[in-house]
């Protein structure tokens, strides 16, 4: 086991990270900006050094500030979180020539998921549903119009070198497509240093329901149920659930045997998601894969009682998997609500600010209980560098119901002052008929917020 | 500390070069490009669609079909002395000899890197040019030197007699094709011969020597044709009745297996290559995984300036040449007109050699600013060094080339440059290391043999196709020639306009010539380049020559890393 870790991330996620590094016994040594300095999470840190700046680039992407870091502190790994470097193939390949492990996958597996289109191409040979779409990349417009013309209007042009949701524009028809193909090709090589772009069908309405799987380096790989992520706000997810409402257990059997041997076939190791999308009709196709921790990785450790980051410690030290499918037993229901310091009546404008006060959720539902992941607390300032998650709030009960009564009784007591936050938005999606009921896609934000008066404060 | 610490290197383009020169360049290198393009195709072409028509109608597939159905799918064909015989005619009937005759190219076959000689069937029936012998014998040395099972496709009428004065007696005519077969025998390369067709007198004896030989029910393999043999037309004997498979296959054994066509016969080829160790590549990799460059390789096309005494960063050529765009480069404070350097390539460990074109400040002299391209003490004391440590540690090592000439002066003399480059010239002479050298712009005098050109003996030597290969450039060798008319700022002093005429013409005929040589499909044309190549495609060339040189084991010295004297180089000199 390593002897010491650094935690090249901030905030909710580096608290996370360095709570498993305690508990396995691991000196947790973090790193921070100059406009994280006083940060609440460095105390549960044996070590903290300040790596740069508050911009990103200077600081958490940082990656010759942070190897230079992880030397001088003697750590054998880094644990580098969720976005920030965490799917950074060369960062991956840089820790291997330190000899310092990546905790996560390869360097190979994350290039090879990272390119969206090539990531279709390896999990359709590998035996999963994609939708209809272009093979690889699209050389040119007119290799655009022939791939949507084989497959049918309305298609979506996505950046192979984007994910989560970046880089997607929607055309209806041939003169739309051409427009959008340049303009698209343009903004990818901005915002990714990469203008390759591939096409799929547009499926609408659509649920988002995402596989999380485990792999160690001996070739073990389980799955650990899915979690439905169809709550999304421009592709930004907002709420999401574990057990999805819908799918039944066979369904949910079926798939994941498929997405083990697919992901099996791989070589991968570490955490992983695996994305997908439900249509209307019940039929399943492969999106994108995550290969890093996902931020809503709490519902699922809810409901199966396994600690995601310590199992991706220990694969990263080379420690077999001593779990097995069958022993993969989930136990109830869980919604995360992720709590952003933006004000929904303004656009969802992000709104950094001071702390003020603090209240933590409460509920007094019978065998509900709660689970806040947050470094907030009251005088923390929340710089405006960086994105605005203040916190998760997982709730975990018997089951559906239960859970969204202890949510209402949650979000009803969760109070943080000094910032704007999308609580009350959370409420009113809480009370929509739709999502009580569980039939629900990815329309649903968009519809609640085409309704007058949608983003003011539900009482 | 033994870690092989890689840093990042390079950045986008739109932040070092504007749109209007990135245009004009790209546009320049696409010209010359197309340049290159259309002699491929001439190569490709054979002596025709009539003659591939030919070959078909006899039920066989041409040579580069052959080619491309030995090679995995996934595998690229790089060739080499595609353009031997470029632009020349044999005989009163003006005859072309596309590619010398013969295909020669690096494919894999079963994921194994294979040297493929297949005589080209659709010229002159395979047989034998000027310099065919030659070409034939430079991948069989690429094979030796690499221990790479060489594929010999053979479908060859023998000498074209015609121009038999120039084949057949000399050192390195076809007799010597023969030998090298031997050689590489005795050296325990493997060689795997396939006789496709009419394979008469030399054509004959090429795949003799060879492990395992199949033969086609059409093909035949004799010491002379049935024409020069008596009695031949009486008997109604056939070349193919005394040499076919039904003699030499059971009767004389000269041949091992028959097969019923090219399709069949190229199916047990790709057989016989999987008997043989796989490639040791991913064994050298220590771990890593290839990982393409941070910039796309195409870029290269557009970095060079289209005025070639303009300068350009060197390291934005290596960020688009190595995985990941990092480089372990050291020694960077010494001798900075010199960039070396320790990368991945296709995850194998590579040693970089390059010129920096840029102006770098005199090691004593802070304020003074010297001309890139050159050798100066520094850069040839660093180079000998890292050439010396790769070798110790082999490191294969490329040779990236954009170099003008060693300093000359005062200065130069004074500082022994005569005895440093000696140094290096001696270090480059006697490494067993593979070296791969690309002259990508500028090779000029002693600086090309310094960086390892090809009386080095580099295992190959790539050009561009805005190589300059020349003692000197054509303006250099023209005031030369004129010194005496010239003044101390090199301008023509002459009693009249007239004279001063006379002589701009002279030195203007000088630089042309000088140009015209300098011409890289020229230099290929004559074997002085072993392939030209356009800058987007380096990387898939140069990957494949290093893998080639990590896929044998047991002849050459590869250490690991962690014991690299480079380590000692950077505890010592920092």
């Amino acid at each position: 086991m390593f002897r010491s870790v650094l935690v090249a991330n901030r905030g909710e996620i580096a608290l996370r990270v360095l709570r498993a590094c305690r508990e396995l016994g691991i000196r947790g040594v973090a790193v921070y900006s100059e406009a994280d300095r006083d940060a609440p999470w460095l105390e549960q840190a044996e070590r903290a050094l300040c790596i740069g700046p508050a911009r990103a680039e200077a600081s958490y992407l940082n990656a010759n500030a942070i190897l230079q870091a992880a030397e001088q502190c003697e750590c054998q790994a880094i644990h580098p979180g969720y976005g920030f470097l965490a799917e950074n193939a060369t960062f991956a390949a840089r820790c291997e020539q330190h000899g310092i492990a990546f905790i996560g996958p390869r360097a190979a597996s994350i290039r090879r998921m990272g390119d969206k289109a090539e990531a279709r191409r390896t999990m359709e040979r590998a035996g999963l549903p994609v939708l209809p779409g272009s093979r690889g990349r699209l050389a040119t417009a007119a290799d655009a119009r022939r791939a949507a013309e084989a497959i049918g209007y309305p298609v979506l042009l996505k950046a192979a070198a984007g994910g989560g949701g970046r880089g997607m524009r929607r055309a209806d028809d041939a003169q739309a497509l051409e427009r959008a193909f340049d303009e698209a090709a343009g903004e990818a090589h901005a915002a990714f240093a990469d203008g390759g772009l591939y096409l799929e069908k547009l499926v609408v309405p659509a649920r988002h329901i995402e596989f999380q799987i485990l792999a160690d380096a001996f070739g073990a790989t389980i799955h650990l149920g899915e979690r439905e992520c169809s709550v999304q706000r421009k592709h930004q997810k907002l709420v999401e659930e574990t057990p999805s409402p819908a799918l039944d257990a066979r369904t949910r059997d079926a798939l994941g045997r498929r997405v083990v041997r697919a992901v099996g076939s791989l070589g991968y190791r570490g955490v992983g998601t695996v994305e997908f999308l439900l249509d209307a009709a019940g039929q399943f196709a492969f999106l994108e894969m995550n290969t890093r921790l996902q931020v809503e990785h709490p519902i699922t450790e809810a409901v199966t009682g396994i600690d995601l980051v310590a199992e991706q410690i220990r694969v990263a030290a080379q420690v077999p998997l001593r779990i097995v499918q069958r022993e993969v037993v989930r136990t109830g229901h869980a919604i995360e609500f992720r709590i952003n310091a933006e004000d929904p009546q303004d656009g969802f404008r992000p709104d950094p600010g001071t702390i003020t006060s603090f209240v933590e959720a409460r509920t007094s539902v019978a065998g509900a209980r709660l689970r806040w992941d947050s470094a907030v607390r009251p005088g923390y300032r929340v710089p405006p560098h960086y994105d605005s998650l203040l916190g998760k709030l997982v709730v975990h009960a018997a089951d559906r119901p239960t859970a969204l009564a202890a949510a209402e009784q949650a979000l009803g007591t969760l109070a943080i002052g000094g910032v704007r936050t999308t609580i009350p938005f959370q409420r009113r999606l809480l009370g929509l008929p739709a999502f009580r009921d569980g039939v629900y896609d990815t329309s649903l934000v968009e519809r609640l917020l085409a309704t007058p008066g949608a983003a003011a404060a539900g009482s | 500390m033994a870690k092989v610490l890689l840093d990042p290197i390079g950045a986008a383009r739109e932040t070092f070069v504007d749109e209007p020169t990135w245009s004009a360049q790209l546009a320049r290198m696409g010209e010359r490009g197309a340049a290159l393009d259309a002699r491929r195709a001439t190569v490709r072409a054979g002596w025709g669609e009539s003659y591939a028509a030919r070959v078909h109608e006899r039920g066989k597939l041409t040579t580069w079909e052959r080619v491309d159905r030995l090679r995995d799918a996934s595998s690229p064909v790089l060739a080499i002395g595609t353009l031997i015989n470029d632009q020349r005619t044999f005989g009163a009937e003006a005859r072309p000899s596309p590619g010398a005759g013969v295909v020669t190219a690096f494919v894999r076959v079963h994921e194994r890197w294979v040297v493929v000689i297949a005589n080209d069937n659709t010229v002159a029936s395979g047989s034998w040019w000027p310099q065919t012998p030659e070409k034939i014998q430079r991948a069989q040395e690429v094979a030796l030197r690499l221990r790479l099972p060489v594929v010999y496709l053979v479908d060859c009428s023998g000498l074209f007699l015609p121009e038999q004065a120039n084949t057949f007696p000399g050192r390195s005519g076809a007799g010597a094709i023969f030998r090298a077969n031997a050689l590489l025998s005795a050296a325990g390369v493997p060689q795997i011969a396939g006789v496709h067709g009419d394979c008469i007198a030399g054509g004959g004896y090429m795949p003799i020597i060879s492990d395992v030989v199949y033969m086609t029910e059409q093909a035949y393999m004799v010491i002379a044709g049935a024409a020069l043999i008596r009695g031949a037309k009486g008997a109604e004997a056939s070349s193919l009745g005394i040499g076919g498979p039904d003699v030499h296959v059971h009767l004389s054994r000269c041949a091992d297996h028959r097969v019923p066509d090219d399709a069949v016969l190229l199916g047990r080829l790709r057989e016989e290559v999987a008997r043989l160790p796989s490639a040791a590549c991913s064994y050298y990799r220590y771990g890593a995984d290839p990982a393409p460059p941070r910039f796309d390789p195409r870029e290269l096309d557009g970095l060079f300036p289209v005025d070639h005494r303009r300068s350009y960063d060197m390291r934005q050529v290596l960020a688009r040449l190595t995985d990941d765009s990092l480089l372990w480069e050291v020694l960077p404070h010494v001798g900075p007109e010199m960039i070396c350097g320790v990368a991945r390539i296709g995850g194998l460990y590579a040693g970089f050699v390059a010129n920096n074109p840029e102006l770098t400040a005199h090691p004593e002299r802070r304020d003074e600013h010297r001309p890139g391209g050159i050798l100066y003490r520094e850069g040839i004391a660093k180079v000998s060094q890292f050439s010396r440590a790769c070798n110790d540690d082999g490191i294969p090592l490329v040779w990236l080339q954009d170099i003008s000439g060693f300093d000359i002066g005062a200065e130069a003399e004074k500082h022994g440059l005569l005895g440093y480059g000696s140094s290096l010239i001696y270090t480059n002479s006697t490494n067993s290391v593979p070296m791969f050298s690309v002259l990508l712009r500028k090779a000029s005098g002693a600086g090309y043999y310094a960086m390892a050109g090809l009386p080095y003996r580099p295992i190959l030597q790539l050009g561009t196709p805005i190589t300059r290969l020349a003692v000197m450039e054509g303006r250099t060798l023209a005031i030369g020639a004129y010194r005496t008319r010239l003044d101390e700022q090199f301008e023509i002093v002459a009693p009249s306009e007239e004279e001063r005429e006379a002589i701009r013409a002279g030195m203007r005929r000088v630089e042309e010539r000088i140009e015209s040589d300098m011409d890289p499909f020229g230099a290929a044309a004559r074997r002085d380049i072993d392939e030209v190549v356009k800058p987007s495609e380096l990387r898939t060339y140069l990957e494949a020559a290093v893998e080639m040189a990590y896929q044998a084991t047991g002849y050459r010295r590869v250490k690991n890393p962690r014991i690299w004297s480079l380590h000692d180089l950077r505890v010592l000199l920092g």
